[in-house]
């Protein structure tokens, strides 16, 4: 008997492929720590870098992967929780699976989502994100021994280490540039059940929607850094600075909250 | 002759991303195996072709970009386990920060291995809580006066980093600075459509005016 989409999308077998997933991520995760452990101890690092490390990484990961999971809950009202689960788990995004999934099935809703529009979506959102793990697998390593090898030994006069912290700053600024660019114009489409709302003429409806919020949300995180900088180095903190960014990130997080609270958004 | 340890690095990632493509395939050929219903093949693949066309160059761009500072397992692991831009690499960027390690070095390869995998261990273990406790966190989560603060968890994330990368360098950031201001302003639907090629075409403008500061001896 064929199983229809309510059933499908809360079956319990799909619980047990995210779980298989996330198992996957995790064993790999640790054996490529293992790796790096046994690795430390051979090139004399001292425990403190490891340690430091690995408290700073995961204090700073909490914050961003629960606003990951919030992509789940907008996703699970259209497909359930299982697949968005899955989806953001392993590599993809939230805006990309949504439309991933508006595009594999063109104006669907909760209503008339049907089992073979469910299918369907799980292959388009899958296949059409691979191909960033696919480069990689065909031509990481030759990239990096003929360019990155190079750029980092290669560079005359101590160009390499500038070389890399000014690629940083423009990857850095490149978003400030997200967050400064929302103040003239940010294009919002609507949300409803997971799903794309559509207008008469099957286009998403969009608003238009410009805030300062990004901005100064971006500013208050920098201000709140430098203060805990400055807290670390007169009252020689030393543990405050695997927790800086994560702090910094809760206040400038706080003040979009607060600024919520006052009608600003 | 035995294999160097950048080679064993690139042997262990290559294996994690075959097996991490086969599961990703895997779970779409069961749902269709277990449900007895195919995909609806023709709106499949005109699918997968419009989002490759999007998504195809992103992958490059990501692949030469974000290497570098990534590292060799770190790369095949973030990859896999995605959220580059907005976790990985700001993570790896924070961990390099506190362990003072070079790009290059054996040092900073396990660095940037250690804050890969503890950052994607955290996010798996976020995400299964947050489906085991789903009814419990869903009305805190989607609560109106929170929602802003997960709505702007980028901006905060990259405005904590700033801060450690510009105070050292206040000198490189004024010409992209100048550079990102204006295409923003002038082009605002163009840089949050193309946050990917933004990045490279920043990354580039910085590392010039740097290049430029480097020659005349001015850093």
């Amino acid at each position: 008997m064929l199983l229809n989409v309510s059933e499908i999308k809360e079956s319990w077998w799909l619980y047990v492929m995210g779980l298989g997933v996330a198992l996957f991520i995790i064993s790999g995760s640790l054996y490529f720590v293992i790796s790096a452990v046994k690795k430390s101890k051979e090139l004399h690092m001292p425990k403190e870098v490891i340690k430091r490390t690995i408290i700073s990484s995961i204090s700073f990961s909490i914050l961003p992967s629960i606003g990951i999971f919030i992509g789940v809950i907008t996703m699970a009202g259209l497909l359930g929780i299982p697949l968005p689960w899955i989806r953001l788990s392993v590599i993809g995004a939230l805006h990309y699976e949504l439309m991933a999934a508006s595009i594999a099935a063109e104006g669907i809703t909760l209503m008339t989502l049907t089992t073979q529009n469910f299918v369907t979506i799980a292959f388009v959102m899958t296949i059409s994100i691979l191909w960033g793990p696919i480069f990689t697998l065909l031509f990481f390593k030759k990239y990096q021994q003929k360019v990155i090898n190079k750029a980092a030994t290669g560079t005359s006069g101590g160009f390499g280490k500038i070389l890399f912290d000014a690629f940083f700053i423009g990857l850095i600024l490149a978003f400030f540039g997200d967050a400064f660019s929302k103040i003239f114009q940010f294009n919002i489409r609507l949300v409803v059940d997971g799903a794309y709302v559509l207008d008469e003429l099957g286009k998403p409806i969009v608003d238009n929607i410009p805030t300062f919020v990004p901005v100064i949300v971006f500013f208050s995180a920098l201000f709140a850094s430098l203060v805990f900088d400055l807290l670390i180095k007169k009252f020689q903190l030393k543990w405050l600075e695997n927790f800086q960014l994560a702090f910094s990130m809760i206040i400038g997080m706080a003040v979009a909250v607060f600024l919520g609270m006052g009608g600003i958004v | 002759m035995k294999p160097s340890y950048q080679d064993l690095l690139h042997r262990n990632g290559r294996i994690f991303t075959i097996i991490g493509l086969v599961i990703l395939l895997g779970i779409p050929i069961m749902i269709s195996i277990i449900s007895g219903v195919p995909p609806q093949y023709s709106a499949m693949f005109g699918a997968i072709i419009t989002l490759s066309i999007l998504y195809l160059p992103g992958g490059i761009v990501e692949l030469t970009t974000y290497s570098p500072v990534l590292g060799t397992s770190a790369t095949y692991l973030a990859f896999i386990t995605g959220n580059l831009a907005n976790l990985k690499i700001p993570c790896v960027l924070n961990a390099r920060q506190l362990a003072k390690t070079e790009i290059g070095t054996e040092e900073n390869e396990v660095v940037s291995t250690l804050a890969v995998a503890f950052s994607s261990i955290t996010t798996i273990v976020i995400m299964a809580l947050g489906v085991l406790l789903l009814a419990q966190l869903q009305p805190v989560l989607t609560n109106p006066v929170l929602r802003p603060a997960f709505d702007w968890v980028v901006p905060a994330l990259f405005g904590a980093l700033g801060y450690q990368y510009f105070i050292k360098n206040p000198k490189i950031i004024i010409v992209p600075l100048v550079f990102i201001l204006l295409i923003s302003a002038l082009m605002p639907s163009f840089v949050q459509g193309n946050l990917s090629i933004l990045i490279i075409v920043s990354a580039v403008v910085s590392v010039a005016w740097a290049k430029l500061l480097h020659t005349k001896k001015m850093i």
